[in-house]
């Protein structure tokens, strides 16, 4: 076990901006991604294990805070110096004579970034920067806090496909808030869900997408016809827009896509959804604590 | 070297803190030339070659590092290289070594140039050694002072804004803008007086070859300099502490 938080209260002034009742351990070699709306509290659970916030509770961990490595939403620089003199200083290395840093400067083709001052570099140059040192730091636990957000959706496939091909096969533990689904969906093997301080759910992400979701779900337009097609079956609660049908086994799924497909209806198949689970989630938790989170 | 190319990578400290007393010491000494006796040349150039040497550390320490490290706390970069294992305490370090590298390096040109192509008076070693020490007083009293206002404001504008009117104030008051401090009305000199510059800038060529002088009003302009940039640093450093310490409170 790396980090263990338990009955955990972070208050922003009077506001508790996070409040968590139960325990939520961090082990060797997860990857768990923190999901949440805006205010969800996720950035504050990162900071406040990072020993950034005052708290009430308990943070049981082994780890130095040089032992976590993070990367915030909003990183900067000095920009009064080419890049490549902040990344030696920040590692108290030398690029030529470090074949790590060499190899992660190529992996993230960020060469042709290291003469430039920071303020000259793009969004996704300036993720990029922050990256190499936090890999460089090898902690045994890193965070990175919403990496891709304020990056287009081309920079951001491109990032995501380079993190992601970075830490295949590779033991550190992640930490990943996101708002990108698809991001957690490659990335993280458990989900951390909060809201609005509290958390939803915490687990492995198949197991709780069986948990609220079932075995597999099926999504299509929610428009009138569709929704008379599938009135019988067991509906999930899904964006304003779709229509999510849970499927209990693989006979369900196969006889309700059959049906789709005899009614020439377009649909999508999936078995690790996030943002349908998270919906339903969501619904679960309020359903049995009220809309205050109390039982 | 992070922090040093942190500093010379500002270009006001390289116009403000290196250009411009060199171009204001020869601008100052050759339209003085017809002004006194050729006799008295020396004697004159010197007076103003330790007068605009204040220059330097004001536009160095005192208007190079608060720009920069009110810049940088705007910015959360303090915050960022603590995340990267840097405590608030080994930067703090490395700025004042950077600060004293790049004064000492600036000083030394502006001697080396000014001797060189100056007729300049060589000051006896008790002298020499005031000077210095007087300079690197001032220059630790001007990195509290910009280390705190920054630390209030934790923006460049404001901290800018303020201290620049300062640098300027001082200016005039200490008689670097061509006008002597005897020569302004008496509130201003009063004020004048509480400044260790104005002692440095118009006596310090009384006793810099031979000669005596009474230490004691500069001593008690220090005291008055030293307590308001103390106090300022101190009121900076408790609102920090209060905000939950420089980690906490972003």
């Amino acid at each position: 076990m790396l980090v263990a938080v338990k009955n955990l209260q972070v208050y922003y002034g009077k506001h508790l901006a996070l409040d968590i009742d139960r325990e939520i351990r961090i082990n060797e070699g997860e990857r768990i991604g923190i999901i949440g709306s805006n205010g969800a509290g996720k950035s504050t659970f990162v900071k406040t294990i990072l020993g950034l916030t005052d708290y009430k509770g308990q943070i049981i961990t082994d780890l130095k805070p040089e032992e976590m490595a993070v990367h915030m939403q909003f990183n900067n620089y000095v920009s009064t110096m080419p890049v490549r003199y902040i990344l030696e200083a920040i590692l108290n290395t030398d690029i030529k004579e470090n074949k790590k840093l060499r190899e992660l400067i190529d992996f993230f083709e960020f060469e042709p970034c290291l003469r430039k001052r920071y303020k000259n570099l793009s969004g996704g140059q300036k993720q990029r920067l922050t990256i190499i040192m936090v890999m460089m730091q090898d902690a045994p636990l890193t965070f990175f806090d919403e990496v891709t957000s304020g990056l287009d959706f081309e920079t951001r496939q491109k990032l995501m496909e380079k993190l992601c091909g970075w830490y295949q096969g590779r033991e550190n533990t992640l930490c990943i808030v996101s708002h990108y689904y698809e991001e957690l969906e490659l990335l993280t093997d458990k989900l951390l869900m909060l809201d609005n301080g509290k958390v939803i759910d915490f687990g492995v992400k198949e197991e709780l997408f069986r948990k609220y979701c079932g075995n597999s779900i099926i999504i299509l337009d929610a428009v009138e016809q569709n929704r008379r097609l599938v009135e019988g079956c067991r509906k999930l609660c899904a964006p304003e827009h779709l229509i999510a049908v849970s499927c209990g086994d693989e006979q369900e799924e196969k006889r309700v896509s059959s049906f789709l497909i005899e009614n020439d209806v377009n649909f999508k198949r999936s078995n690790n959804d996030i943002e349908i689970m998270s919906i339903n989630a969501k619904e679960t938790y309020y359903q049995r604590h009220g809309k205050g989170g109390k039982v | 070297m992070y922090e040093c190319r942190n500093i010379l990578g500002n270009p006001f400290v390289f116009i403000f803190g290196m250009f411009f007393p060199l171009l204001m010491l020869f601008i100052i000494t050759r339209a003085m030339r017809g002004e006194a006796p050729e006799s008295y040349t020396a004697v004159m150039n010197t007076g103003i070659f330790i007068q605009l040497s204040l220059i330097i550390p004001m536009a160095v320490v005192l208007l190079g590092y608060s720009a920069s490290f009110s810049e940088e706390l705007q910015e959360d970069i303090p915050l960022r290289l603590e995340l990267f294992g840097f405590s608030g305490k080994t930067t703090l370090l490395a700025k004042i070594a950077a600060q004293f590298v790049v004064l000492t390096t600036g000083l030394s040109i502006y001697t080396i140039v000014g001797y060189a192509a100056l007729d300049l008076q060589v000051p006896r070693v008790s002298s020499a050694l005031c000077f210095i020490i007087c300079m690197i007083l001032m220059s630790v009293l001007f990195f509290a002072l910009a280390h705190g206002v920054s630390l209030i404001f934790k923006k460049f504008g404001p901290t800018y804004a303020i201290l620049m009117s300062f640098y300027f104030g001082v200016m005039i008051l200490c008689g670097m803008m061509g006008l002597k401090t005897e020569d302004l009305p008496v509130f201003f000199q009063k004020i004048a007086a509480l400044l260790p510059m104005s002692y440095i800038g118009n006596d310090f060529i009384d006793f810099w070859q031979e000669g005596s002088y009474n230490f004691a009003p500069l001593i008690q302009a220090y005291l008055f300099f030293g307590g308001v940039s103390g106090i300022i640093l101190l009121l900076a450093l408790r609102r920090e502490k209060r905000n939950q310490g420089s980690l906490k409170d972003f």
